[in-house]
């Protein structure tokens, strides 16, 4: 059995998984789950607390709490995914080519990498978000430029550490290419530790996507998304505390859920000691 | 045993007597809350501000004051006599006035202070703009020489940005003037200013010369305010009833009724001097076409928005000015009301028929169309129900968040077609600035520029000889304006205030358009 | 020692001209312009222009980097177009609070989580250990304005402990600190606990639990030592990660700061202010990575002797 249902196994890895698996399948499946539009307006409605109709309640148009919650995770889950898998591949092209040819390229990574990676990763994004303007594309590649350091940097390593293995060398002396060693060989290897560090930083995505939400720059409405919820929400906190405290607990569990599966994984795969190597 | 049961009454009577000093000091203090609309405003210097806060209203006194009739008093001028022809004006000033810094004020420093309207760069020179020339006549007595008859100089003196600042400060300070230090001879003095966040004012212990609708002429009675600068109005109400602040400059409608709710919290409302509005971009289509303009326009349920997002208070708005102004009276005709029966006839006419997923298409186009708003959450909200409105009639908006400062750079790049904005000024000249074809983009951001309105807007600003036919040249101009749908009007608040019942006491009435000198001289603090 | 510490210092030149290289150019990828602020509207080009040049905008850029550069080196950290007045003194004014507020967190943090490892650890995989990492681990997912916000609610408008905003006196730092720490806990008390299990079966544990010395006191006295290593230096590191968490927790708290500063100077494009203030948090990363160096080399006894 492979590990990631392995990880399933594992008391805190089942509870976290299954939250994730519901939440990934509530955002897949939004529209036929969520009895109500997540647009329409319903003004009369406005500030209705938890009742039989509305799960949640109301916000302050009278739509359906639940109902953006769920389209909400769309956005948020989909915007940090899609950062973080642009983080990890341009990550590993860039560490495994500084780890693997050396000499000035691997010099200016490295001093890049090492410069960005003390910075915190809600400054990098609100800088880049404040260029590239606001809205899902700019925050997605905000995101995905804030953790790009924290994959070259663990690829690198991981290259670092395979290069001098013994069946490294042995498959160079039979001839093999730098692409073929590198596609084949090395990348395969490095991927497990970086995979799961990717899972974790998916986590942390979720938040900063959030926080740029909560400043406004994220998904415009009336698309919804858990940071511009709790943003709006925040105005309304004595009036209708649940429209801010409900997407806070999703963003909350979610991450929680993310760190205890990621855990097990981690335990499954035994790669521990290859990940603190990093950290 | 007794001695430290002694310590321990010496000990309680000391903190209680610390206790009572400190109660007793507070009851001289008070703290503001500015209004969210003036967070941020970078100095007190009224010459060269594009914004000036309430607090700036107390360090300057005007030569005019007015009333909450809008009718005109003196203040700094005792009198005042408009020639005939209205080519001159005479002022008499009130005598015994000192500056902060101890200079006096006399016909001298009037007229040096209107000459740096003309040396001084900067967004307000036109207040002072028909002044052609100042002569001293005596040392309390000055007569401005117009260049043009104005007969909104009334107006313009008694306004925030006409503050009498001391001349000689204001030129040994140079940029520091307004930031560092600051001198006028209002019923405050500035003690510090720190950008953003507060300002603390101490009183003028020497003024006695406060405008005539203020029972208490000076010195004030509260002797220090702090204004503090809270960006978020739900911040700022939270403040106000934990106590953090005793007072709010300005309550958001929708927050009205939170403040009622508690038995501490007192609102006092004001006529309103706000409209909020959505410019259309006239340049950008489908906008070009005045059909799909109007449609817009009458896509707005200015009912439903006043109900919905501000509480049902306030007004409707259904012309660009305050009703107060006798210029808003345009005839019925020219009023732009909600009127979806129109606004989908209009669409169909222009050519844009309703499509499947209730947005119209022309040649296979989508009625799409871009709506600006700022990032503070009462224009979101409105936008988003504005966003839905527009949606009724097959019209698609998608929003755009900008912040407040950074939006008037977008609107200079003239790409905006539809927004949401408030202005607040008590003026018709408003119409002229929003409107007129020297400043497209921002202000004018609905880019309107049309042969016939210049027309009347020339003769509305500089045509008019006396206030009657200012106001009947400024009432054929704003009409004009409102059939060509350069926007659309949706709302007017009233200015609301609150406070805290227990800490402050107010004079019965505040005989002012707004909550300014006059109200601060005559607010006192409980004991 | 010494040499090792000149050679360290030496080191942060190149690092501090390649920040300054990039605060300095990414700031002028920003769309808008300041100027516009300043100007008139309908003004001519010409009145732009000495605007411009007023401002040194002017130049071209690698000149405009060398100007800055070395107003920078000589304390002068140029005027703010939109707040008109000497950037040094929006800077001397905010700093110290987001000092105050940084500091305190990560001592908060650092006591906090120190403690809770430490029990968590001496407890393995006992209830008290998986309530203390559950709850921290929570304390850590939960975005930080978002707790900001919830802790508002709870202990300034239900309960009226601490102000809502401000920063006047000591009570309107609790709930901000709170925010902050309460993210850099779990990180803390994660760390300590693995080193402390970790340490726990090292040799020179072995022998001192051979030589009959109280457990406890061989925790406390000798593992913890050990254990405080990776936590110490992993700290430094993240001085700037608490800066970071200061910005958006000064923006709900209303506080004054370089959090706000920045935030604020961002959207009005005010780029001297914007350059000041991530120059400082720079500066603030930068030298806690070599404070944090420096710790272990006087905390690892290893590491001492291969210095010397």
């Amino acid at each position: 059995m492979i590990a990631p249902l392995r990880a399933l196994r594992r008391p805190q890895g089942a509870v976290a998984g299954l939250w994730l698996i519901l939440v990934i399948c509530a955002a897949l499946f939004a529209p036929l789950l969520t009895p109500y539009a997540y647009d329409i307006q319903n003004l009369p409605n406005a500030y209705q607390p938890a009742s039989a109709q509305h799960w949640l309640g109301t916000d302050e148009f009278g739509r359906d709490l639940l109902t953006r919650l769920i389209y909400g995770a769309r956005t948020s889950l989909s915007v940090s995914a899609t950062a973080i898998s642009i983080s990890v591949f341009c990550g590993m092209v860039l560490g495994a080519s500084a780890a693997w040819f050396g000499g000035w390229l691997d010099r200016i990574v490295t001093m890049t990498v090492d410069l960005t990676w003390s910075f915190p990763e809600i400054l990098i994004a609100l800088i880049l978000v404040a260029i590239i303007g606001p809205g899902t594309t700019g925050v997605m590649i905000a995101i995905s430029v804030a953790y790009l350091a924290q994959f070259t940097r663990l690829t690198r390593a991981q290259i670092m550490t395979l290069k001098g293995e013994t069946f490294i060398e042995a498959a160079r002396s039979l001839g093999a290419g730098n692409a073929h060693l590198l596609f084949r060989h090395l990348l395969p290897n490095a991927l497990a530790p970086v995979l799961v560090s990717a899972m974790l930083a998916t986590g942390d995505a979720i938040i900063l996507e959030a926080t740029l939400g909560f400043f406004g720059l994220g998904a415009q409405p009336p698309v919804p998304s858990w940071g511009g919820m709790m943003s709006a929400g925040s105005a309304l906190v004595f009036k209708a505390p649940w429209v801010i405290i409900f997407p806070g607990l999703a963003v909350a569990i979610t991450v929680v859920a993310i760190n205890l599966y990621g855990d097990a994984l981690i335990a499954e795969l035994d790669i521990r000691s290859r990940l603190r190597r990093e950290a | 045993m007794t001695v430290s049961f002694r310590k321990s009454v010496l000990a309680a009577s000391v903190s209680l007597a610390a206790l009572l000093s400190a109660q007793a000091l507070a009851a001289q203090e008070a703290v503001f809350a500015m209004s969210t609309n003036e967070v941020g405003a970078p100095t007190y210097n009224p010459i060269k501000a594009t914004m000036l806060n309430t607090a700036t209203g107390l360090l300057f006194d005007r030569l005019v004051s007015q009333a909450a009739d809008l009718s005109y008093h003196p203040w700094l001028a005792e009198s005042w006599e408009e020639a005939p022809d209205g080519m001159s004006w005479t002022f008499k000033l009130k005598q015994g006035v000192t500056f902060h810094n101890g200079e006096p004020f006399n016909a001298e420093t009037v007229k040096a202070w209107l000459e740096l309207f003309k040396t001084t760069e900067g967004e307000n020179a036109y207040m002072a703009e028909a002044i052609a020339s100042v002569e001293v006549l005596d040392d309390h007595t000055v007569k401005f020489v117009m260049s043009r008859p104005e007969p909104n100089l009334l107006y313009n003196l008694s306004s925030t940005f006409m503050g009498v600042v001391e001349p000689k400060s204001f030129a040994a300070l140079g940029d520091n003037y307004g930031v560092t230090e600051v001198y006028g001879t209002g019923p405050y003095k500035l003690e510090s200013f720190s950008i953003g966040q507060e300002t603390v004012l101490v009183r003028n212990e020497d003024y006695t010369w406060g405008p005539e609708m203020a029972k208490n002429h000076g010195p004030a009675k509260v002797e220090r305010l702090t204004f503090r600068e809270i960006p978020e109005d739900s911040t700022a109400f939270l403040e106000l009833k934990t106590g953090g602040v005793d007072f709010l400059l300005s309550v958001p409608a929708d927050l009205m009724g939170e403040v009622q709710k508690e038995a501490n919290l007192a609102v006092l409302t004001m006529a309103g001097q706000d409209v909020w509005y959505m410019p259309i971009n006239v340049t950008k289509a489908p906008f070009d076409d005045i059909r799909v303009r109007e449609a817009a326009a009458k896509a707005i349920n200015q009912e439903e928005i006043l109900a919905a997002v501000f509480g049902g208070v306030g007004a409707v708005a259904d012309t660009f000015l305050i009703s107060a102004l006798p210029e808003s009276h345009v005839s019925d005709g020219a009023k732009i009301k909600y009127d979806p029966a129109r606004a989908n006839a209009l669409l169909d006419e222009a050519g844009w028929v309703m499509g499947a997923n209730g947005v119209r298409e022309k040649d296979g186009q989508p009625l799409k169309v871009s709506l600006w708003t700022q990032s503070d959450s009462i224009f979101r909200r409105l936008t988003e129900v504005v966003q839905a409105q527009l949606k009724a009639v097959g019209i698609e908006a998608e929003i755009t968040t900008f912040d407040s400062s950074t939006i008037r750079d977008q609107y200079k790049t003239g790409e905006q077609q539809l927004a949401v904005r408030s202005y607040n000024w008590d003026n018709a000249d408003i119409v002229d600035w929003f409107f007129g074809a020297d400043r497209l983009g921002y202000p004018n951001v609905s880019m309107f520029n049309d042969p016939k309105a210049e027309e009347l807007r020339a003769a509305a600003m500089t045509g008019s000889k006396n206030m009657e036919e200012r106001i009947a040249n400024f009432t054929a101009y704003h009409e004009y304006v409102l059939t060509q749908f350069p926007m659309a009007p949706i709302y007017q608040p009233v200015q609301a205030m609150a406070y805290n019942k227990d800490r402050i006491a107010l004079p019965e009435k505040i005989d002012a358009p707004s909550f300014g000198a006059a109200a601060f001289l005559d607010l006192e603090v409980k004991e | 020692m010494l040499s090792w510490l000149v050679k360290r210092l030496l080191m942060l030149v190149p690092v501090f001209l390649a920040v300054s290289v990039v605060i300095f150019s990414i700031l002028h990828f920003i769309p808008g312009d300041p100027i516009d602020n300043l100007l008139k509207i309908g003004s001519s080009p010409e009145a732009r222009a000495e605007v411009e040049a007023r401002y040194g905008l002017d130049k071209p850029l690698p000149v405009q980097y060398g100007i800055w550069l070395g107003n920078v080196l000589t304390g002068d950290l140029g005027t703010a177009i939109v707040a008109r007045r000497p950037v040094a003194d929006l800077i001397a004014q905010a700093l110290p609070h987001s000092l105050r507020l940084g500091g305190l967190a990560l001592l908060f943090s650092t006591v906090v989580g120190v403690t809770l490892g430490v029990v968590a650890a001496l407890l393995r995989d006992r209830w008290p250990d998986r309530a203390i990492m559950g709850g921290v681990l929570l304390g850590s997912t939960m975005p930080s304005f978002w707790l900001g916000l919830i802790l508002i609610l709870i202990f300034s408008v239900s309960l009226g402990w601490f102000p809502v905003s401000g920063a006047r006196g000591w009570e309107s730092l609790v709930l901000p600190v709170l925010t902050i720490g309460l993210g850099g806990t779990a990180l803390v008390a994660r760390i300590t606990r693995v080193s402390m299990i970790e340490a726990s079966g090292r040799d020179f544990v072995m022998l001192l639990h051979a030589k009959g010395l109280s457990p406890l006191r061989i925790q406390l006295r000798h593992v913890l030592r050990h254990a405080l290593i990776p936590v110490v230096t992993i700290l430094a590191l993240r001085i700037g990660w608490i800066l970071g968490g200061a910005v958006t927790v000064e923006v709900v708290f209303a506080r004054p700061g370089l959090g706000t500063l920045l935030i604020k100077s961002l959207s009005q494009h005010d780029y001297p202010v914007v350059q000041a203030c991530l120059l400082m948090l720079a500066m603030a990363v930068i030298l806690g990575t070599l404070l944090g160096d420096i710790l272990q080399a006087l905390m690892d006894p290893r590491v001492r002797a291969a210095l010397s």
